[in-house]
């Protein structure tokens, strides 16, 4: 009996150990969503929950890049949505139609994502500022007049669509159950790899690098931090992770047309980073979940906003407005201090009933 | 790649010359300077001026002076438009410090309130078009006047520390909620706007003869007018005077007795009634009002804004005449890539001047 109460007592000291790593609640949260599928296929959850999940893992994962690059490196950019659709026509176009190899297709977007976070990366070095996101906002413009014009690799305004992909040569075909379960795990380990990622970056120096660049460039430059490395590095990283969304986006939704990436993408991306929080990582995912996923997983079941699909874009906004007014840290912030201050409240409870049933202290 | 041609390779070589140029001037000329960054930004204002000009007589080579001159006459309208919501985000940047995402919607809201006045007047049986179109202008800019007011006083200035990406995040949030708020009122389907002329005025430059819409006209006359009017407020009263004080300070102007609350709530309201000019002749182009009408208008806007400088209005004014002029001569050149010539051009004369042609470089205290 004393042996099981020390196993046990083991067991719950190493769980707490385990459970304060970073990476447990990646992996729990990983679990949540795959539990999620669980349920979809014994037909307790539907088909457009399952969507909204995938979805705001894939926009999770653009916009932790994009928190690399806002809320640690200071740098505001609006040009997101051009690289998304890239990542998109990328996947698209060498797996779908040129039957490149998945890997392949991947270290060739990976590359794109390079030279295009480059040259975002040089022009910011001499573009500060307001005048960066709307520098930005016009490249994005750029990149969205190329996807229209240049037909032959994103198929204009019909767009491109992933019939099937190959993966570990394995063929999925797109419209059965099979590929959507593949292309629901693929998603979950992705997004579990992109926040382990953006957790080591964060807390390395180079994530120290970017946040002392926010704050003061002369302070950190004065510190021996070279300005035009960081920059550099915060666009390449923001750019992949994009690019990589876009990957995944053509995975889920099996196409991918022009004119969808535009300025109002990148809006919704940097209003999820904003209001969810800029610096956590679970602030962002409670964002992105405010700016997509909100609306169908459960306004749509509430029968005052279903009747109205008005409502729900004025809800939105309104949410945004009243966060960013009241809660400059964003959500996550405000769950941290009510977390902090109902703890102040239990302890000071249990201060009281101990007084109660032990009596007073002596002076 | 598709579509390289004659008028893609032409600004390559022109932009690959400059480079050289400068290169050139940079080797033997500027280095021996004392006072370098001086000289180097004079360079850089004679170079830009150059390549604009090489660009245009290029351009009149190859369709002769009078087309661009008839080109650039049949664009006025969107001229005035881009003027006109130029200087609405220009005046917002100098007071509030941030751009201003809701811009295009607050115009909208305006058109949309214009033209639904314009349709309920008609019906009432008023045959003087020309009235009930000033009548339903007027209306619009009143509404948006308001609504802009409303925005600062009772939005903007409420946030608690927020900065001025913050800022930037309240008027994306409030482009969603004016953008649900339109169907309700004024019901989900566009609205027609009738011009106030389909006509045109036909006039002799030299020999040739030239066409120009009425429409343009009045676009032309109440722009004029409109920013003339702006423009004397600056200068003169002491309005413009505390905009200006603000642009430079917001704290040392509050300090110094001016009222900054009052200053800023006028440069939203003129902002919105701005707005609402330009989206009410932007309808009319298309005929009827949309929700999302003036997203280019916008995106245009802020890179006038951006080419010009947000400092100062003129520049941003110049800049919107070089966008309209590169935006309205692209197309003849190649109608797929248009967009990505202009934008490609502002980069790179915003690479080559970042603070804009007219920005000043503001000294900062580390």
């Amino acid at each position: 009996m004393l042996k099981l109460k020390n196993v046990l007592a083991n067991f719950k000291k190493q769980f707490l150990s385990i459970s304060k790593h970073p990476y447990f609640g990646f992996i729990v949260l990983g679990l949540i969503f795959l539990f999620a599928l669980f349920l979809r296929n014994m037909g307790l959850l539907t088909i457009s929950v399952i969507n909204t999940f995938t979805l705001v893992m894939i926009y999770s994962v653009v916009a932790m890049g994009f928190s690399l690059l806002l809320g640690f490196g200071g740098l505001a950019s609006l040009g997101t949505a051009g690289l998304v659709g890239l990542g998109s026509f990328i996947m698209g176009y060498f797996h779908g139609i040129g039957g490149m190899s998945f890997g392949m297709t991947i270290v060739i977007s990976i590359i794109i994502a390079l030279a295009v976070g480059l040259l975002v990366g040089f022009i910011s070095l001499r573009i500060e500022g307001m005048y960066l996101a709307i520098i930005t906002l016009g490249l994005g413009e750029m990149l969205r007049q190329f996807f229209i014009s240049y037909d032959t690799f994103t198929g204009g305004f019909t767009g491109t669509s992933l019939r099937s992909f190959k993966i570990f040569g394995k063929l999925f075909e797109s419209g059965n159950d099979n590929y959507f379960n593949t292309v629901y795990i693929i998603v979950i380990i992705c997004f579990i790899l992109a926040m382990v990622a953006t957790i080591n970056i964060i807390k390395s120096p180079t994530g120290r690098a970017l946040l002392s660049m926010k704050n003061s460039e002369s302070a950190a430059q004065s510190m021996g931090i070279s300005i035009i490395k960081y920059r550099l590095l915060a666009f390449i990283l923001s750019s992949v992770f994009a690019v990589l969304g876009g990957v995944l986006y053509i995975l889920h939704t099996k196409f991918s047309y022009p004119p969808q990436w535009n300025l109002s993408y990148s809006l919704d991306i940097l209003a999820a980073v904003i209001v969810g929080g800029a610096q956590s990582i679970y602030g962002i995912i409670i964002g992105v979940f405010l700016i997509f996923g909100l609306k169908v997983s459960v306004l749509n079941y509430i029968p005052f906003f279903s009747n109205n699909p008005a409502l729900i874009v004025i809800f939105n906004g309104v949410l945004i407005v009243l966060v960013v007014m009241f809660y400059p840290g964003g959500l996550i912030r405000l769950l941290q201090t009510s977390w902090f201050k109902l703890k102040i409240k239990l302890a000071k409870i249990k201060m009281k009933w101990r007084t109660y049933r032990y009596g007073k202290d002596d002076e | 790649m598709p579509g390289i041609d004659v008028a893609v390779r032409q600004i390559l070589i022109i932009i690959l010359g400059l480079i050289a140029i400068y290169a050139a001037l940079d080797l033997f000329w500027l280095r021996k300077q004392t006072h370098k960054s001086l000289y180097r930004s004079r360079a850089l204002n004679v170079l830009i001026v150059l390549s604009i000009l090489t660009m245009i007589v290029i351009s009149a080579r190859l369709f002769t002076l009078p087309i661009i001159i008839q080109i650039l006459l049949l664009n006025t309208i969107d001229l005035s438009i881009l003027i006109l919501a130029t200087t609405a985000v220009v005046l917002i940047f100098k007071t509030s410090v941030t751009t201003n995402f809701a811009q295009g919607m607050m115009a909208t809201f305006g058109a949309f309130f214009a033209a639904s006045v314009v349709m309920k007047l008609i019906d009432n049986g008023s045959t003087n078009m020309t009235l009930i179109l000033f009548a339903g202008l007027f209306a619009g800019i009143v509404i948006s006047f308001l609504l802009g007011l409303f925005i600062d006083v009772m939005i903007i200035r409420k946030g608690k520390n927020v900065n001025s990406v913050g800022k930037q995040m309240i008027t994306m949030g409030l482009v969603m909620v004016i953008m649900g708020i339109i169907p309700v009122i004024f019901g989900s389907n566009p609205i027609v706007l009738p011009a106030f002329s389909v006509d045109v005025k036909i006039f002799n430059i030299g020999d040739y003869p030239m066409v120009i819409p009425v429409q343009n006209l009045y676009a032309i006359a109440i722009t004029v007018i409109v920013l003339a009017a702006l423009f004397i407020a600056l200068r003169f009263t002491k309005w413009g005077l505390g905009v200006r004080a603000t642009a430079s300070s917001e704290t040392i102007a509050s300090m110094m007795g001016v009222n900054t609350h009052v200053i800023t709530a006028m440069s939203w309201a003129i902002a919105g009634g701005l707005g609402a000019i330009a989206a009410f002749f932007y309808a009319s182009m298309g005929t009827q009002v949309q929700v999302a009408s003036m997203v280019p208008v916008q995106v245009n806007a802020f890179m006038a804004a951006v080419l010009g400088s947000f400092g100062s209005f003129g520049g941003s004014i110049i800049g919107a005449i070089l966008i309209n002029v590169f935006s309205s001569i692209a197309p003849y050149y190649n109608g797929t890539w248009q967009l990505v010539i202009v934008y490609g051009i502002i980069l790179l004369i915003v690479l080559a001047k970042p603070l804009g042609l007219f920005g000043k470089k503001i000294a900062k205290k580390v």
